[in-house]
């Protein structure tokens, strides 16, 4: 696969601090940007379930495999040239538990955590 | 010149002979590999498998010339022949053993940079994706 498209969250200031994080990575794989639930993710994932991707993060291969939530991070650290031996480490059976728990935790406290650390709008 | 050292410089010559054969095979069928192994990367992969084959004749060499002395006196040709059989035979089973070694480095190496093409972790789905639509009114 030569690109990874990565459905956000466009409402959360950590998921827009992640966003600029990563841009400024050096990738092994291009990462495309679409906000969730908007008209180009629509248009381009017609049989999506897009009130789904606005729960949790979502990664969609150029051939159209989607990966959804804690698996969908462990995609966007294997993209980059860095992490890549992480998102191996992570996803080792023996942590691949711990990773699901600590990366739910953060998705579904994204609101709380940006208003904390005062990213939110 | 005595019969212990002609046989000494028979066990050079063919010795030296098998490690440049061996040598060459690896370095004209390896790159292929080596190739492989780094995507493409001609230049890379010509300098390692460069590398790699200095340090097959350094140990071959090396193992060769330590391996050269007999510890006894030869006196005839028949002993001549059995003292070289055992000398080039332990020859052969170093170059052998180095060759295996050599091939296990590739295939790692290969299979190294093949897993890491793949992704860490299955995916949930699959859907199917619309190509961007072409900019008409």
């Amino acid at each position: 696969m030569s690109s990874l498209t990565v459905l956000y969250d466009p409402e959360c200031g950590l998921c827009r601090r992640a966003h600029e994080w990563l841009a400024e990575q050096s990738k092994l794989v291009e990462l495309n940007f679409v906000p969730c639930a908007s008209d180009e993710a629509r248009q381009r994932y017609p049989q999506l379930n897009h009130e789904l991707t606005k729960q949790d993060l979502t990664v969609i291969t150029d051939d159209g495999w989607v990966y959804f939530g804690p698996k969908a991070w462990l995609m966007v650290l294997w993209a980059l040239a860095r992490y890549r031996d992480w998102s191996y480490r992570l996803a080792a059976p023996e942590l691949l538990p711990t990773t699901k728990r600590v990366v739910s935790v953060i998705s579904q406290n994204r609101y709380q955590i940006s208003r904390a650390a005062g990213l939110s709008r | 010149m005595t019969i212990g050292l002609s046989t000494y410089l028979i066990y050079l010559a063919i010795s030296i002979a098998l490690t440049i054969w061996v040598a060459r095979t690896l370095h004209k069928n390896g790159r292929v590999f080596l190739v492989d192994v780094f995507h493409g990367n001609e230049a890379l992969a010509d300098s390692v498998n460069h590398l790699l084959v200095v340090g097959f004749y350094l140990i071959n060499f090396g193992y060769v010339s330590l391996a050269l002395k007999l510890g006894y006196t030869i006196e005839t040709a028949e002993q001549s022949v059995e003292a070289l059989s055992v000398k080039i035979g332990l020859v052969l089973l170093v170059l052998g053993a180095m060759h295996f070694f050599n091939l296990f480095i590739f295939s790692r190496m290969r299979r190294r940079t093949n897993a890491r093409h793949q992704p860490p972790i299955g995916p949930d789905a699959f859907t199917p994706v619309q190509p961007a639509a072409p900019q008409e009114a």
